[in-house]
């Protein structure tokens, strides 16, 4: 088992390493890495055809439970194909809705309505962010927003840099309360058994209490760059027309009502028991049929390349699970905290947010799942204690830097190539004090609440 | 040169006089030169300061302080990259005829009608001398300086362009510029410019 487990733990930095470097795509890294895994680690190492079989977990796909579960269902190890269903119908949906016109078209429509006052479109402008990403993904929230932004900031004669950080940072904070609003949290979801409204209830009460902590922050901080220069007072006449943005109105009514059933969907999960990976198949397949010689067009704008990364990266981890590698983590962090919840709780969060604002948090969060059940197994910790932790730390962590989350990613490279380019200083400023406020909020939110 | 659309790609080895000859063919042309100043252009279009972007110029990425999300990068010589290369396509689609230093200019306008790519190159040791001279440098400072330059100039071309840097395969003409001096390596591009664009 020593050979497969130094194996696992090599493949695993090896994938780490190549992903940090950004020198070969990371889907391909992830992937050639698994495969290796299957090979090497299953095969040479522990020569166990069942760890394979496992780790791909195909199976699992055709139980009735995959797709309706009655109760709290954890998943088996290995390829998540949950997260990866999902994640594939919502990007499908979200591509509906995008060429129907919708974010740019709600953009413009918000911004006319608060008269395209600097101070309330800045505030406004950062509530639909984080509103947007409880149930879309980010980074397609920040690309339609960070370039409205930089299109009326140029009209207002405003820097648009402020704006964006502040709608990059709503919108991972956004993503953390839900369960499908960010990676890690579908991720923790799927695995761990828990529910959308599970995250409504408890990740969602502390971003709603963070959200408003923030917007008083960034306003606070970007207060005197949302003068406009000339400080002239716009004619909202002059601005674009929200329903330009409208491609057809047929197409954007059918994306938003296919939208409104899966926030419907979501939210009555629990009760339904359809589980994520039904909704996903159930909304992609809406749109698709919907869409009609569009279809193929929207299937081929998917980005099958993050659906690659996260099959590569299930089997990587799923290495580490198998081989026992996970369990000597938990192990360490219990004895670390000395059996003290409290202390267990903050090393998890810190450890999660430090991370995930240095390297892609979706990776990091895979591989703490399976430390935190051994973690709650072996010590007797309530896990779900332990997954709002780690949630609250891998989302938010993330918004610390410029490449902790694909939104910051995303939204940087939008007011960059707009001419606004916002380094690491800039970038860190705002965000870092905005991050370690957040992370403060959830751990005494979390000592409070269930200690 | 007639009325038609000039666009001189040059490229260069950290040591060679490229630049000068760049600007000299600029000059003898009556067009534009495009080189480091046109940071200027662009940090005034977009309000920023240039000094703020000249670090970022005509460097590969740092890996590990940037990342690529869906084909989005944040690294800002990336974004520099991008913007020079917004800012020449917007000079070469106006039509104005100019000479640009660097900047994977012959892969960003590659295809356009009248543009002539040229790389020049130079022996070690007269590249050497001249690197000592010109910042008073010792045998083994000039040779590391123009090691590090020419690494970063490969890595930076190399990232953003499907041809090697100094691959000769990529340009219309390499010239080794310490055979012939700067006037004569001037006049040996301006008369393959002249034979391009006869009739």
């Amino acid at each position: 088992m020593l050979t497969a487990q130094i194996l696992a733990v090599l493949i695993f930095v090896t994938m780490f390493v190549l992903v940090v470097m950004d020198k070969i795509e990371r889907h391909i890294v992830t992937l050639a890495c698994g495969l290796m895994t299957l090979v090497l680690v299953f095969g040479v190492g522990m020569q166990s055809m069942s760890a394979v079989m496992e780790t791909l977990n195909l199976r699992s796909i055709f139980t009735v439970g995959f797709w309706y579960s009655v109760g709290a269902e954890e998943s088996t190890a290995g390829i998540n194909w949950a997260t990866i269903i999902f994640i594939a119908g919502m990007m499908v949906m979200v591509e509906g809705m995008a060429e129907a016109g919708f974010f740019r078209w709600l953009c413009m429509k918000l911004a006319k309505m608060v008269n395209y006052k600097p101070v309330p479109l800045f505030v406004v402008f950062m509530i639909m962010s984080a509103v947007l990403s409880m149930f879309i993904d980010s980074i397609t929230v920040i690309l339609f927003l960070a370039a409205v932004t930089v299109e009326l900031a140029k009209l207002l004669k405003l820097n648009p840099v402020p704006m964006i950080l502040a709608e990059i940072f709503c919108a991972n904070l956004g993503g953390s309360a839900t369960m499908c609003g960010d990676p890690p949290n579908i991720i923790i979801g799927t695995s761990l058994g828990y529910s959308f409204a599970d995250f409504v209830m408890n990740t969602g009460v502390i971003a709603g209490i963070s959200l408003i902590v923030i917007l008083v922050y960034f306003y606070i901080v970007y207060r005197k760059a949302l003068i406009p220069k000339d400080g002239k007072v716009i004619d909202p006449a002059t601005m674009p027309n929200p329903k330009e943005a409208i491609k057809s109105k047929k197409d954007l009514a059918i994306s938003v009502i296919i939208f409104a059933v899966a926030i419907v969907l979501l939210v009555t999960h629990a009760m339904t028991h359809l589980t994520v990976a039904f909704i996903g198949a159930v909304v992609a397949v809406a749109t698709l049929l919907t869409a009609g010689k569009d279809a193929i067009m929207l299937l081929k704008k998917v980005d099958y390349k993050t659906l690659v990364f996260f099959i590569g990266l299930f089997m990587v981890v799923g290495g580490l699970e198998q081989t026992g590698v996970l369990e000597v983590i938990a192990e360490w962090i219990g004895n670390v905290s000395g059996g003290n919840y409290k202390v267990m709780i903050a090393i998890i969060i810190w450890i999660s947010a430090v991370a995930s604002a240095f390297v892609d948090n979706i990776p990091f969060a895979a591989t703490m799942i399976p430390v935190i059940k051994s973690l709650a197994a072996t010590t007797g910790a309530d896990l779900s204690v332990l997954a709002w932790g780690l949630s609250m730390g891998t989302d938010i962590g993330g918004s610390a830097t410029p490449i902790g989350a694909s939104a910051n990613v995303v939204g940087t490279a939008v007011a960059a190539k707009n001419g606004y380019p916002i380094g690491w200083g800039k970038y860190c400023k705002t965000a870092a004090p905005a991050t370690i406020i957040v992370i403060l909020i959830s751990m005494a939110v979390i000592f409070v609440r269930y200690f | 040169m007639g009325d038609k659309q000039l666009i001189i790609s040059i490229s260069r080895e950290f040591g060679t006089y490229g630049h000068h000859i760049a600007a000299m063919v600029a000059e003898d042309l009556g067009i534009n030169l495009y080189d480091r100043a046109l940071l200027d252009e662009i940090a005034e279009e977009n309000g920023i300061d240039a000094k703020h972007l000249e670090k970022y110029d005509e460097r590969p990425k740092i890996p590990i302080i940037s990342r690529k999300v869906r084909g989005h990068s944040n690294s800002m010589e990336d974004a520099l990259f991008h913007m020079q290369s917004e800012f020449l396509k917007k000079k070469a689609d106006s039509g104005e005829s100019f000479v640009v230093v660097g900047r994977c200019a012959e892969s960003v306008l590659k295809g356009r009608e009248g543009l002539i790519t040229i790389f020049i190159l130079g022996d070690e040791l007269t590249k050497l001398q001249d690197v000592k001279k010109k910042f008073n440098l010792s045998d083994k400072e000039a040779l590391k300086k123009m090691r590090r330059h020419d690494l970063k100039r490969k890595a930076y071309h190399n990232r953003h362009s499907a041809v090697k840097w100094g691959d000769s395969r990529g340009y219309d003409l390499c010239i080794n510029d310490s055979k012939l001096g700067i006037e004569k390596t001037v006049e040996l591009i301006e008369r393959y410019i002249e034979e391009r664009t006869r009739g």
